[in-house]
């Protein structure tokens, strides 16, 4: 099968937030207690048990104009993904058909290492189960035909699934017709990511946004480079130690001096 | 036990080097049980790969303890180079390298010994300290672009530890014939330590502080 993209429109987004309790409800996720702080953006960030949130933001254009944006977060679904580079365990692995992250959550061992190699800040772990959640893209409605959860719900086709090609050329021509100042975002990084943007604004006009999300040089430091260097340092060692032992030799006491050690010893 | 050895380690010595190396050693194995997948199967005799990474944690702890315990024993010792004759036995690399007629006399620990003690003391910290963030994230005061650094700074003291491990493993035992017993019984051979630490046992017949085995027993 072919490589899949989640797209969302902000352009078509009503803030409805029927995807947001669709995901909860296809996930079977509980809603945690929160107070309310004058916006709609409830809870306000990601969670163990919310995997998707709509962002709410105020905004005023360079005209004076306000306009209220909104934004899906959700895990972007890398191509290259740090989260799969730095989980031990394969918990984290990437979809053959889709190419999207999915995650096995019975290897999970709540290491946190994705939660911190995340460039997108997405992976939350949870101290009570100890694990980590975040967005599969309904690996268990998509590896059987159907939509992701929140496309199913999204009532003004603000969502959709589909083959990356088709995907990526849709976006580019809403970003078209949507004027100057629209623009697609995911494409650009980490490879492409499966999960990308139409917005009403540039980017960096969004709150909470990465302006530019990429693997992080520590992660690449980490795996790319000390990992293979480590075992590479410890066999050099014992190459080393075996060359040495049969070219120099040990170094062992004086012969004279153990002689006279044994005399001491009382002969033998 | 034989007429004439030498006692060079204390059994509380003995027991803070075994200390510090079993959990070491357990360390390396479970990292690496967690750094490859292909190794992953480390963790089943510890009811799994989350086993194997709660042992990782806790066994921090012990090395941590142990690490402790070295430095306040042997910083003085070994964590202290002396001029110059520790230059002098590092240009001629201890004679363990290339022919050398008169390798300096050194102490009880050569400038090698003290290079691997003060490398596992360095190292060894930055291990407790990332280890601890990597276990505790939320307790890091920095940041997460920062958190991101204990990761490859734990697999670069890992590198060092391990490969520096290997050296210490082959000069305390068939590269130097003779030194293991020194942490085994504590005794060694007269022979064995002329060569190996000729001054520390000028030292000792000096001070008086020497102890020989009487045969008996």
């Amino acid at each position: 099968m072919a490589e899949k993209i989640k797209l969302y429109d902000a352009s078509k987004c009503t803030a409805c937030r029927g995807c947001q309790l669709a995901c909860k409800q296809w996930n079977g996720l509980k809603a945690g207690q929160t107070v309310p702080t004058g916006t709609y953006q409830n809870p306000p960030s990601l969670q163990p048990n919310t995997y998707m949130i709509i962002h709410y933001q105020d905004y005023v254009d360079p005209n004076g104009d306000v306009k209220w944006l909104f934004r899906k977060e959700a895990c972007m679904h890398c191509t290259n993904a740090a989260c799969v580079t730095v989980c031990p365990s394969g918990a984290l692995y990437y979809n053959k058909d889709f190419k999207t992250v999915g995650m096995d959550r019975e290897k999970c061992i709540g290491c946190k290492e994705c939660v911190a190699a995340c460039p997108f800040e997405i992976p939350r772990y949870d101290s009570k189960t100890e694990k980590v959640y975040k967005c599969d893209m309904c690996e268990s409605r998509i590896t059987n035909g159907l939509d992701p959860a929140c496309v199913k719900a999204c009532p003004t086709g603000a969502l959709k699934w589909g083959d990356k090609e088709a995907i990526m050329s849709a976006a580019a021509k809403r970003k078209q017709d949507l004027g100057v100042v629209a623009s697609t975002y995911g494409d650009k990084f980490v490879g492409g990511t499966h999960f990308m943007y139409i917005l009403k604004e540039q980017p960096d006009v969004y709150d909470g946004i990465k302006k530019n999300p990429k693997v992080p040089l520590s992660v690449t430091l980490w795996k790319s480079w000390l990992k293979p260097l480590s075992l590479l340092a410890a066999g050099g060692v014992i190459g080393g130690s075996f060359l040495h032992y049969v070219l120099h030799g040990p170094k062992r006491p004086d012969p004279e001096e153990v002689i006279q050690d044994e005399k001491t010893q009382g002969g033998k | 036990m034989k007429k004439g050895l030498i006692k060079a380690t204390s059994g509380y010595e003995r027991f803070v080097h075994w200390l510090m190396a079993i959990s070491c050693l357990l360390l390396c194995l479970t990292g690496l049980g967690m750094m490859y997948q292909s190794l992953n199967f480390f963790g089943a005799i510890m009811g799994g790969l989350k086993g194997l990474k709660l042992v990782h944690n806790y066994t921090g702890l012990v090395f941590g303890i142990s690490l402790v315990l070295a430095v306040l024993m042997w910083w003085k010792e070994a964590g202290i180079f002396v001029f110059p004759e520790d230059i002098d036995w590092i240009m001629t690399a201890g004679g363990y390298l290339w022919h050398v007629d008169k390798v300096p006399e050194v102490g009880k620990y050569n400038p090698g010994q003290k290079m691997f003690f003060l490398t596992v003391a360095f190292f060894g910290v930055i291990m407790l300290i990332t280890g601890f963030f990597m276990w505790f994230t939320a307790y890091f005061p920095l940041g997460i672009e920062l958190l991101r650094w204990t990761y490859p700074l734990h697999v670069l003291g890992f590198l060092i530890i391990f490969a520096f491990f290997f050296v210490h493993l082959y000069l305390g035992t068939i590269g130097s014939p003779g030194s293991v017993s020194a942490m085994i019984s504590g005794w060694v051979t007269r022979a064995w330590l002329k060569k190996q630490h000729p001054k520390w046992l000028k030292e000792m017949e000096h001070q008086g502080t020497l102890i020989v085995s009487d045969g008996e027993k």
